[in-house]
């Protein structure tokens, strides 16, 4: 698990339900009251003496034909990458991104837009589809694996050259998978290509084919190569060599320097304003009719840090679609711009990521603190599961824009959702009889409850400033806990401050959004694992310091080296459930997803991952010049 | 006057110096630290190996005295955030962010001052209306100005909805990118120029008022000035000085870059540089942005003494002797 999103990596199809938004609505608080749900939102009305008449009728009845297929062949171009569709080529697309990139080499740099960079200039030997998490053949078009799932031998395509013209090799594979693991490379893509605590090994039999071993069978396979962008060696070979591999291509690198298998170069990146990215001649796909991609010319993505304003050019055409989904306040007027045409505005589905509430669990932090007697007791957090009405706080905290869940897994990650998992009913009686089972109650009538010693459960709450579902999220909790004597006390922190407290588990508890590295719970170790750097309440710990986490830590590790696909979800519906009985993490709400992009693009394939389109920036065309 | 120049060079010096440091130092020792950026999840090593290349390894005062001597050598260190020299950054930051202020300053000048004259000289709905008006100005919060602007920007079209320069300026030849540059001026600068013009107009009205009343002023009156030369040559000159005065100030808070107008229109400038740094905790990067907004205050200031020599001779002779 990290702070940024990343591979998508289930095991089978889990197409979300991306749909037209305005359906939507019609069973949404947002829906304009007073307004019907035509294209454009208003009413239709006809006088009733003239529909009498049957010329007329019928040509009511022809213009609606007509008017039907119009808006048919006018939402027909989001599929436009159909064979037989003619798909404009040339033009350029303007999105905007709020955070410049650190560095133009993925291998050093985890942060977002360098991501988006390099997904943009490189290319992966396989890739994960992003709306259909389908593994997919990439820069290898085939490959076998054997048995015991160890050992994979990937074939390169043929044919396929660099942006400057230099064939790609299996030594370029090599060479990547050698530069992740150097250890003078601050790489932060090792952790996620180690397998059973090894590196890969990657070997060539000849130019075209390389095999790459696991030290330990894993479950995901093949698709770790998903996060893996393979680099130019003959470009980058020296740097490697003299150990300035990190410090290569740098955002000050020239762009001609950095030659990629991607369907774009970068042109240019000016700091604080823009990267320019054009078309890469010599890119190796094919659209479905054997011309070749990318369809567009020019791509340019301007820096816009404040999401307000980032939200207000794409309404006014200045750009034409943003990297990240809509918060639940700019559903309304985004779609009023969709009534206007300008806007097309999608519905992605649950997302993958909810917004978490954890106390921290450490003992040897917290051994001292004489609530930790009985923060330490799962009845504690399951009063506080009974005590939260999670559907009042999905309409509170996401204006209704969310589902309520139980466990970490939303419904958006289909695959291994597990819709069973033990669930905490709102009763505020059943929240009060499980503090006084572990000994709580309000003795001196104020409010708040506290033990035989007089140790209050009163509590602060570490939150990100200026979130604005993280900070509604906070005040509901706040509410919902008084009922049931439970006091909170918000403390809203910028991002480097909450999670510095965060590590150093110098908190009492933490309400924040994590996002995951992966779809697939075997990427995800860290989370799962006690001795893991994302297992939030209680760190890194060096035996696990309760029997259940012992449990889910020998689970997990069966379930990321199976590969029988039913035994993988039968564990991790375990592990699952041990979590949702002891509760170490609560989870209230998932909110559902939506995204917003100009009706000028053609072919996007949203994503409930980021980014949201640009993932498939290679299809992607404009139906109309700037 | 000599003399003035050096002390005023010397004290721009302390001025670039204790800003710069304390703003070093109040972001070692503020919670959290460049590190965080890494994310929650970062390996020990690579939080190790970050603190080591920022100096975050070190004491503070260890710290800051390896800062003042390579800054003094005009090497400000590395931004986290770009991964890059400061210097190079805060160069091309505070061209933009000059550009933008001295356009804000003629529009705040232009604005206000004419304004603030037509409101102390005259009574009536014209000038009760420009009155509530500049009060208006005054209170709109920065933030919420700047959204308004953008706001009318994207819904007319009239101007560019932020940025400095238009997506096809990399084409362009030089003349046609300083014309698209000044296309996208207006939403920012007056975003900036309207507190400051109302500033003006409130202060050149106050000023202008007192001076109508001054005896010399009735003087001229009985020997029959003109109406329109007794406030334009006379009445004027004298009510500047509180103008010249927070003039300095004004040109020094504009060129060091506003927080929320760079920020919210996406110009790369100093404030919105500035900003960035300071969520990111980038170190050096909110030291080197400090020191040249602290230059810019000195220089500011500076100017205004100037101005305020210009059109006060007491001023000067206080100044020089």
């Amino acid at each position: 698990m990290a702070g940024t999103p990343g591979r998508a990596a289930p095991l089978r199809s889990a197409r979300p339900s991306c749909k037209r938004h305005t359906d939507v609505f019609k069973s949404e608080r947002f829906l304009l009251r007073g307004q019907d749900v035509g294209r454009g939102g208003r009413k239709l009305s006809v006088r009733s003496s003239r529909f009498a008449s049957p010329r007329f009728a019928g040509a009511l009845l022809t213009g609606v034909l007509l008017g039907a297929l119009v808006l048919f062949l006018r939402t027909r171009p989001d599929e436009g990458t159909s064979p037989t569709a003619a798909v404009p080529r040339g033009g350029q697309i303007v999105g905007s991104i709020r955070a410049e990139p650190r560095s133009f080499n993925r291998f050093v740099a985890r942060d977002q837009t360098s991501d988006l960079v390099s997904l943009l200039t490189q290319a992966r030997l396989v890739r994960i589809d992003r709306e259909t998490f389908e593994l997919e053949p990439w820069l290898a078009e085939s490959w076998e694996s054997s048995a015991d799932g160890r050992t994979h031998t990937l074939h390169l395509r043929q044919g396929v050259t660099w942006s400057d013209g230099t064939p790609l090799t299996s030594a370029d594979v090599l060479f990547s998978v050698q530069a992740v693991f150097d250890p003078k490379v601050p790489s932060v893509l090792a952790s996620t290509l180690t397998v059973g605590g090894q590196p890969i090994h990657a070997a060539a039999a000849d130019p075209q084919t390389v095999t790459i071993t696991f030290a330990a069978p894993s479950g995901p396979g093949v698709r770790l190569l998903d996060g893996l962008p393979i680099l130019p060696r003959h470009r980058l070979e020296s740097r490697l060599a003299d150990g300035t591999f990190a410090q290569a291509w740098g955002t000050e690198t020239p762009p001609a320097e950095i030659v990629g298998l991607g369907p774009f170069v970068l042109r240019e990146y000016q700091p604080g304003q823009r990267l320019v990215f054009d078309r890469n001649p010599r890119y190796w796909r094919q659209a479905p009719d054997g011309r070749a991609l990318p369809y567009l010319d020019r791509l340019v993505l301007e820096i816009v840090p404040d999401q307000n304003a980032e939200l207000l050019r794409l309404q006014s055409g200045a750009t034409d679609l943003t990297q990240s989904e809509l918060r639940p306040e700019d559903y309304v007027p985004m779609r009023r711009a969709e009534e206007e045409g300008t806007i097309r505005l999608i519905e992605l589905g649950v997302g993958t990521d909810a917004d978490a509430f954890w106390f921290c669990l450490k003992p040897e932090v917290k051994r001292r603190d004489p609530r930790f007697a009985f923060l330490q007791r799962s009845e504690f957090r399951q009063a506080i599961s009974h005590a939260v009405d999670r559907e009042a706080f999905a309409e509170t905290v996401f204006l209704g824009a969310a589902v309520p869940i139980w466990g970490p897994v939303t419904p958006g990650n289909a695959p291994w959702f597990w819709p069973d998992l033990k669930r905490y009913p709102p009763s505020d009686d059943r929240a009060r009889e499980l503090l006084r089972g572990i000994g709580l109650e309000d003795r001196d009538g104020n409010g708040v409850v506290e033990d035989a010693r007089g140790t209050e459960a009163r509590f602060t709450v570490i939150t990100l400033r200026g979130v604005g579902s993280l900070e509604r999220g906070t005040a509901v909790l706040r509410d919902e806990l008084a009922r049931v004597g439970i006091a909170l006390e918000i403390a809203p922190l910028e991002q480097g401050a909450a999670i510095q407290r965060m590590l150093a588990c110098d908190y009492d508890a933490i309400y924040m959004r994590p996002l995951w590295t992966d779809l697939d719970p075997a990427g995800n170790m860290d989370f799962w694992l006690s001795s893991g750097d994302a297992h939030f309440w209680n760190i890194g710990q060096r035996s696990p310091a309760a029997e259940w986490e012992r449990r889910i830590d020998t689970i997990m590790l069966e379930q990321s080296a199976s590969l029988d696909p039913a035994r993988r979800q039968q564990l991790f519906r375990d592990v699952q459930q041990i979590l949702a009985e002891n509760l170490p993490v609560l989870y209230f709400a998932a909110p559902r997803m939506y995204y917003a992009h100009s009706t000028r693009v053609v072919g996007v394939r949203p994503s409930v991952l980021r980014p949201p389109a640009l993932w498939n920036a290679d299809s992607l065309s404009v139906t109309q010049q700037r | 006057m000599v003399r003035f120049l050096f002390r005023r060079l010397l004290f721009a010096l302390f001025l670039v110096v204790a800003v710069s440091s304390s703003a070093l130092l109040l972001t070692r020792l503020a919670p959290g630290d460049v590190t965080t950026q890494l994310g929650p999840f970062a390996s020990a090593a690579e939080v190790a190996r970050t603190r080591e290349r920022y100096d975050l390894d070190r004491a503070p005062a260890s710290q800051w005295a390896l800062w003042l001597a390579r800054a003094s050598r005009f090497d400000f260190g590395d931004s986290f955030l770009y991964n890059r020299p400061v210097r190079d950054l805060i160069g091309r930051a505070a061209a933009n962010t000059a550009a933008l202020a001295v356009v804000a300053l003629a529009a705040a000048t232009l604005i206000g001052i004419p304004l603030g004259m037509f409101t102390g000289s005259r009574r009536g709905a014209a000038a009760a209306l420009v009155r509530g008006v500049s009060l208006l100005a005054l209170s709109v919060p920065p933030l919420l100005t700047s959204l308004l602007l953008v706001f009318i920007a994207s819904r007319t079209r009239w101007f560019p909805a932020g940025g400095m320069t238009s997506v096809d300026a990399l084409d362009l030849s030089w003349a046609a990118w300083l014309a698209d540059v000044a296309r996208h001026l207006p939403l920012p600068a007056l975003a900036l120029a309207l507190p400051i013009a109302a500033t003006f107009e409130r202060l050149q009205a106050q000023s202008m008022s007192e001076a109508l009343h001054q005896p010399f002023l009735l003087a001229a009156v009985a020997r029959g000035v003109a109406p329109r030369d007794l406030i334009v040559r006379h009445a004027w000159r004298v009510s500047l000085r509180p103008i010249c005065a927070v003039y300095g100030l004004a040109i020094g808070a504009l060129l060091s870059g506003s927080f929320v107008v760079e920020y919210v229109t996406a110009w790369p400038g100093l404030g919105r540089l500035m900003f960035e740094a300071l969520r990111a905790r980038d170190i050096y990067l909110v030291a080197g942005c400090a020191a040249m907004g602290g230059l810019f205050l000195a220089l500011g200031s500076l100017v205004g003494d100037l101005l305020l020599a210009a059109a006060d001779p007491r001023a000067r002779e206080a100044q020089t002797g």
